[in-house]
């Protein structure tokens, strides 16, 4: 169960321009060089409740708050105003292969990686045929993964993420990894993983696959919920403002 | 309490895995691996050695200068390089912060680990130093007693003392990136205001009793105590140690913990 109530995220854009001796001596004597406070509200008023075993698929335009949502869930952040509360293990799929290290081997970073995701050595030692099986990297294995290209490390990332069944999964958009066929695949693994009865918060650009995987969806714009509702309709509602200028 | 053991538990298995990482990185592609990790503290106390008692004729009366030397030189050592790397581990480390939540302590107490293990190994040649001293290695010899067994206790001063300052470089530093300059100044003062090839008792004794004041020294002259005049250090001493170590860890970690939140924002 998530439980996202009245939640508001506010970064300080001044932060990077306004941070040296020279800018702060200068705002002594003038008072219109002085850092301004630029703040950005990535989230406004934001609430939403996951139930358990629920899909809930997040769209908006770039920009519009979804990843830093799933940040606030995953506990990367905290949010300014408001509060999240999480019921069940979290296994975040933001960004695959967090914690990869390119000097140590494939075998290696398994291990790593699976650790940073927060599995147990037990789990890994026990997962570990299943994860090389399906990366298809066996012959890899003791390669460091600098050597490897792009689609094998992605490859290796994806299989080590989805080797659990984990209570709640956020997902932002990584279905397309790989070559053809390993599409296919990890494609048909996290339908799997989504049907299984996990809880499920889903970004997507892709209308289609929301449509075809979620209960229900929210559509945030300039970080405030514009509807939350059946994913159908939603989906329409998002589609037609988008492209109703044309 | 209760919840600081069991957090612990629940990411051991990372620190473990951070740490060897770090090893293996460390080792990979060099021909004699972590022979260095041996060879390079004798071969750093031979320079100075042969700097200081040879070119500038230093002497210690009744003590074995060697061992003098290596004593303070390893000890300051770790310290130098644990808090140095744990320094810059929580912005190295922003890759994983900004994906995944992981507890952010573990950055820089693993780098702590991970120099420690590397000290631990540099206690072998110090130790046969010791045991050649036997031999005729250097004037005098440094006899091996009982007071060894306060050494463990001494050396997780020392840890907890690095942890804590590592804890307030890695904070600052990602606040205000200048202090990878500063610190690098500061530990070269720091260096040379430690008595690590000279001895204290070379200085004014109004100096002496402000050099006393660094931690650093405190735990050095403690060995040194034990090692080289088979002495017990005072029990005022000892506890001091273990007062600064505690001091040292607690306020280290309150202002990470206070601050750990807005890291992101900032790397």
């Amino acid at each position: 169960m998530i439980d996202i109530n009245n939640v508001s995220m506010r970064f300080n854009l001044g932060i990077e321009k306004n941070f040296s001796f020279k800018m702060a001596f200068i705002g002594i004597f003038d008072k219109s060089k002085r850092p301004k406070k630029e703040d950005f509200w990535a989230l406004k008023n934001v609430s939403l409740h996951v139930n358990k075993g629920e899909v809930v698929g997040l769209i908006g335009s770039n920009g519009a708050g979804k990843s830093t949502l799933l940040k606030l869930v995953s506990g990367v952040m905290k949010p300014t105003k408001g509060k999240i509360t999480v019921n069940g293990a979290i296994s975040p799929m933001i960004e695959l292969g967090a914690g990869f290290d390119p000097e140590l081997t494939a075998r290696e970073n398994i291990y790593l990686n699976g650790a940073v995701l927060g599995y147990s050595k037990k789990f890994l030692d026990e997962k570990f045929e299943e994860i090389v099986e399906f990366s298809e990297l066996r012959d890899f294995l003791d390669v460091p993964i600098r050597n490897f290209s792009s689609g094998m490390t992605a490859k290796l990332a994806f299989s080590i993420a989805t080797i659990v069944n984990p209570e709640i999964l956020i997902v932002d958009e990584i279905l397309s990894v790989g070559d053809i066929k390993f599409q296919e695949k990890s494609k048909s693994k996290m339908l799997e993983m989504i049907k299984g009865g996990t809880t499920v918060l889903y970004v997507s650009h892709s209308l289609d696959s929301i449509k075809q995987l979620c209960d229900r969806a929210m559509w945030l714009e300039h970080g405030e919920v514009q509807m939350i509702g059946k994913a159908k309709e939603v989906c329409d509602k998002y589609y037609k403002a988008q492209m109703g200028g044309k | 309490m209760l919840g600081i053991i069991t957090n612990f538990k629940k990411y051991s298995f990372l620190m473990n895995q951070m740490i060897s990482r770090d090893f293996k990185v460390k080792y990979k592609r060099s021909v004699l691996g972590v022979v260095w990790s041996l060879l390079y503290p004798l071969l750093m106390m031979s320079v100075m050695a042969v700097v200081f008692s040879q070119m500038f004729k230093m002497r210690m009366e009744g003590v074995n200068y060697l061992v003098y030397l290596m004593t303070g030189l390893i000890m300051f050592n770790y310290f130098s390089e644990a808090s140095n790397s744990a320094m810059s581990s929580v912005v190295g480390a922003f890759g994983l912060i900004n994906k995944v939540y992981i507890p952010k302590y573990i950055f820089p107490l693993s780098k702590c680990l991970f120099v420690g293990i590397n000290f631990l190994l540099t206690l072998v040649p110090w130790l046969l130093i010791i045991v050649l001293s036997y031999f005729g290695l250097g004037q005098y010899t440094c006899h091996i007693n009982w007071y060894y067994l306060l050494l463990p206790y001494i050396f997780a001063c020392l840890f907890l003392f690095t942890v804590g300052i590592s804890f307030i470089l890695s904070t600052v530093s990602v606040f205000l990136r200048d202090m990878f300059y500063i610190y690098g100044i500061i530990l070269t003062i720091w260096q040379y205001f430690t008595p690590l090839f000279y001895s204290i008792t070379m200085l004014p004794s109004n100096l002496q009793s402000l050099f006393k004041l660094n931690p650093l020294y405190l735990f050095i002259d403690s060995v040194r105590e034990i090692v080289l005049y088979s002495r017990m250090p005072s029990v005022t001493t000892l506890f001091m140690c273990g007062i600064v170590a505690v001091l040292s860890t607690i306020i280290g970690s309150i202002i990470f913990k206070s601050k750990q939140d807005k890291f992101i924002y900032y790397i």
